[in-house]
C-alpha cells in the first residue's frame, strides 16, 4: 500500500549516526549524508567494509534511529515515530531483503510470503492471491510449500524478494542480498529483482560490493567514511 | 492463528528442549500431587489414629473436667443428654464413660493409671478398642472383666485370667475403693499413653466402685455421621449441648497439638510446593531464553518486516501457555496413574511416630479432584510468569543488534 507519491520517495537531511564505542572514542557510521532516492530508481549504495553502507540502510528503513538528522519516506518523517509506529510503518511500506538466513524457518515459503500480509490484515483471498503473483514472480510456484531448509541459498533470497514485494511496499531495501550466494545464483536473483523493477516500477535500494550489482544499477552512491563520496546516476 | 501456529512450530523444532522443559514441568506437577495427596493420607492416619484410638470425633464433658480429670466433676442425668444425642441426626453413636486414676496392684507389680468404665456395645461403636486386642478377650459385661494395655501388662507382669486389683478415690466422699479384676483381654493401640496407662473395665462395675448413679458418669465420647462434623462443628452438641453444666468439644480442640501438626502440614505443603514452583519457573524461564537467544536473528529480521512487540510477547507467552499446558497434561496424567495405585495400594514409608502416634507403615495416599484443577492452573500461570521476562526481552531485541548477530 504505497502512499500518496511525493517525490522524492526518499530523502534523507544532515543523516548522523554515532557510535559510542568507549568513553573516548566515538564511532562515525553515517555523517551528514543528504540524499535523495526517486521512486522507480535501482540505487546500489556501495563502499568498502565499515564504511556505513548497512547502517545507512537500517536508518532509511526506520530500523535505526539517527543521532541526527531527518530520513523522509514518501514526505514522512520516519525519525520521529515511536517504536511501535515504525513497526507499522516498516510493515505498510517498506520491504526489507536481507543477506542471508532472513525466512522464519517454522514456515514454509508461501507462509513467509504470506506474514507479513496477516500482519497487514489483509484477508485470506487477497493474501493467497498476491502469494501466487509473487512466487510465479521470482519463479518458485513448484517451492511454494518447502520450508527454508529445504530450499537453496538462491531459492531462500527469491522467496525473501516474493516476501518483500508482497505486501506492496514503496521501497525494497536490500542488505547485500548477493552476498552469501555464488555468483551464477546472485545474477539470477538479480535477473529477477532487475526483471520487478522494470516491469512494475518498484524501487531497490542495495548495500553492495558486488560488482554484479553495480552494473545493474541506475545509480551508485559511492560512502566513504560514513559520507557520501560520490553520487553518479549510470544507464545499465 | 498465526501465532497459535508459529508458536506450535517453533517448539516442535527443537524437541528435545521442548520435552525436557516438559518433563521438568510435569514431574514438577506430579510431585506436587503427590506430595499433597501423601500429606493429606497421613493427616488421615494421623486423624483416624486420634478419633478411632480413645477420643472418639467429640467429647462432652463437665467444664473444668479435663483440667485435671476431677472425679467430682461428673456428668448428672446422662440420660437426658442421650435423649438429645439420640435425636440428633449427626451423631452416629456416643459412648458413656466413667473415668478415675489409681493404682493397680498385681502379685508381682505396682502401677499407676486411668480406669475407664465403659458400655462394651456403645465402646465398639465409637473407637477401636475391640479390634485393638492382642490376646484374651473382649469385655462381656461380666463383673470383674478388665482388659489392660500390653505395656501395663509387661508392667505388671501379668497376662490372661491374672488378677489385677484397682485402688482409687470414691466420687463425692474422696474414700479410697477398691476392686478386684481378672485381666479379660490384652490390647495394644500403638500408643504408649494409652497402652501404659489405661485399662477398660464395664461402667456399671466402674460406677459401683466410685459410687456414682446409673446416670452419671465422666466423659460422652461422640462419632459423627459425617467426620467433617468435628472440624466445622456444625451440630447441635456443639451449641446446645456446649453450654451450663455441659461443655462439647471437638477431637481437634482436644488435641491441639495435632491440630497444630494439621495446620503446619498445610504450611509445608506450600513450602514444598513454592521450591517445585521456584524450580520449574526457573526451568521455564532457563528454557525461553535458550530459545530466544537461539532466535535472535529471526526475531530481528521478525522485527524489521513489521512485527510488532506485542506480537513477539504474545508468541513467547503463546508458546510458554503451550508448554504448560502440555506438561499439565504429562504431568496429571502421571499424577493419577501413581496417586491411583498408590491410593489403592498404598506407600511404604516404614513405621514412626508423630506427636505419640504411631503411624502404620503403609499409608494410603488420597487424591483429590481440586488437586488436579488448582494446581494445573497454578503451574500454568506460574509458566506464564516466568516467561514474562524473557518476553520482554525478546520484545526489546533491536532489530538491527539482533541482524548483526551471527549464526
Amino acid at each position: 500500500m504505497p502512499l500518496e507519491n511525493e517525490t522524492p520517495l526518499i530523502q534523507t537531511n544532515e543523516l548522523c549516526r554515532y557510535f559510542q564505542q568507549s568513553a573516548d572514542i566515538q564511532v562515525k557510521a553515517v555523517d551528514g549524508v543528504s540524499i535523495d532516492i526517486q521512486p522507480g530508481e535501482f540505487t546500489a549504495i556501495i563502499g568498502p567494509s565499515g564504511s556505513g553502507k548497512t547502517t545507512l540502510l537500517h536508518l532509511i528503513g526506520g530500523l535505526d534511529k539517527p543521532t541526527s538528522g531527518d530520513v523522509f519516506l514518501s514526505g514522512k518523517n520516519i525519525a520521529s515515530l515511536s517504536p511501535g509506529e515504525l513497526s507499522d510503518f516498516r510493515r505498510d511500506h517498506i520491504g526489507f531483503v536481507f543477506q542471508a538466513y532472513n525466512l522464519i524457518p517454522v514456515l514454509s515459503a508461501e507462509e513467509n510470503i504470506e506474514y507479513v500480509m496477516l500482519l497487514q490484515g489483509l484477508d485470506e483471498k487477497n493474501r493467497k492471491q498476491r502469494v501466487q503473483e509473487t512466487l510465479k514472480q521470482v519463479g518458485l510456484e513448484d517451492y511454494a510449500n518447502r520450508r527454508p531448509n529445504k530450499l537453496s541459498g538462491g531459492q531462500q533470497q527469491r522467496v525473501a524478494v516474493a516476501r518483500a514485494m508482497a505486501s506492496h511496499p514503496d521501497i525494497i531495501l536490500a542488505d547485500e542480498p548477493t552476498a552469501n550466494l555464488d555468483s551464477k545464483t546472485g545474477v539470477a536473483l538479480l535477473d529477477v529483482m532487475k526483471e520487478l523493477n522494470e516491469t512494475l516500477g518498484m524501487t531497490f535500494v542495495f548495500s553492495t560490493h558486488d560488482e554484479k550489482i553495480m552494473k545493474r544499477a541506475s545509480r551508485l552512491i559511492h560512502v566513504v567514511d560514513g559520507k557520501i563520496d560520490r553520487d553518479e546516476k549510470r544507464t545499465p | 492463528m498465526l501465532t497459535l501456529k508459529l508458536a506450535i512450530r517453533n517448539l516442535l523444532r527443537n524437541t528435545r528442549r521442548t520435552l525436557l522443559t516438559v518433563m521438568l514441568i510435569g514431574f514438577s506437577l506430579t510431585s506436587l500431587i503427590l506430595t499433597d495427596a501423601l500429606s493429606l493420607g497421613m493427616l488421615d492416619i494421623l486423624i483416624h489414629s486420634v478419633t478411632k484410638n480413645l477420643v472418639g470425633e467429640a467429647q462432652i464433658h463437665k467444664p473444668g473436667y479435663r483440667e485435671n480429670l476431677d472425679v467430682d466433676l461428673y456428668l448428672s442425668d446422662t440420660n437426658t443428654i442421650q435423649t438429645s444425642l439420640d435425636e440428633d441426626s449427626s451423631i452416629a453413636a456416643y459412648s458413656e464413660r466413667v473415668i478415675a486414676g489409681g493404682m493397680l496392684s498385681s502379685s508381682y507389680n505396682v502401677g499407676t493409671g486411668l480406669m475407664y468404665g465403659i458400655d462394651a456395645t456403645s465402646e465398639s461403636n465409637v473407637t477401636q478398642l475391640k479390634d485393638a486386642l492382642v490376646d484374651g478377650e473382649y469385655l462381656t459385661g461380666k463383673s470383674g472383666e478388665i482388659i489392660i494395655g500390653n505395656e501395663l501388662a509387661d508392667l505388671l507382669e501379668i497376662s490372661i485370667g491374672d488378677r489385677i486389683v484397682m485402688t482409687l478415690s470414691e466420687a463425692n466422699t474422696g474414700e479410697l475403693a477398691q476392686a478386684l479384676f481378672r485381666v479379660s483381654g490384652v490390647f495394644h493401640f500403638g500408643i504408649a499413653g494409652i497402652d501404659k496407662g489405661i485399662v477398660f473395665t464395664n461402667i456399671g462395675q466402674a460406677r459401683q466402685t466410685l459410687g456414682l448413679a446409673d446416670d452419671q458418669s465422666h466423659e460422652i465420647a461422640l462419632r459423627f455421621n459425617d467426620a467433617n462434623v468435628a472440624v466445622t462443628e456444625q451440630s447441635a452438641v456443639f451449641t446446645e449441648l456446649n453450654q451450663g453444666e455441659l461443655e462439647t468439644l471437638s477431637w481437634m480442640k482436644l488435641n491441639p497439638s495435632i491440630a497444630s501438626i494439621i495446620e503446619l502440614s498445610g504450611l509445608s505443603s506450600l513450602i514444598i510446593g513454592s521450591i517445585l514452583f521456584v524450580l520449574a519457573g526457573l526451568g521455564v524461564i532457563n528454557s525461553m531464553f535458550m530459545s530466544i537467544y537461539e532466535r535472535i536473528y529471526e526475531f530481528g529480521v521478525a522485527k524489521a518486516i513489521g512485527t510488532t512487540p506485542r506480537r513477539l510477547v504474545t508468541l513467547i507467552m503463546t508458546e510458554a501457555f503451550l508448554i504448560g499446558l502440555v506438561s499439565c497434561i504429562a504431568g496429571g496424567v502421571l499424577a493419577f496413574v501413581l496417586g491411583s495405585y498408590a491410593q489403592e495400594h498404598g506407600v511404604m514409608l516404614g513405621e514412626f511416630e508423630v506427636s505419640g502416634i504411631a503411624i502404620d507403615n503403609r499409608i494410603l495416599l488420597r487424591i483429590e479432584t481440586y488437586q488436579f484443577v488448582q494446581y494445573p492452573i497454578y503451574v500454568i500461570c506460574l509458566t506464564l510468569l516466568a516467561a514474562i521476562y524473557p518476553a520482554r526481552f525478546a520484545a526489546k531485541i533491536e532489530p538491527t543488534e539482533a541482524l548483526q548477530r551471527s549464526l
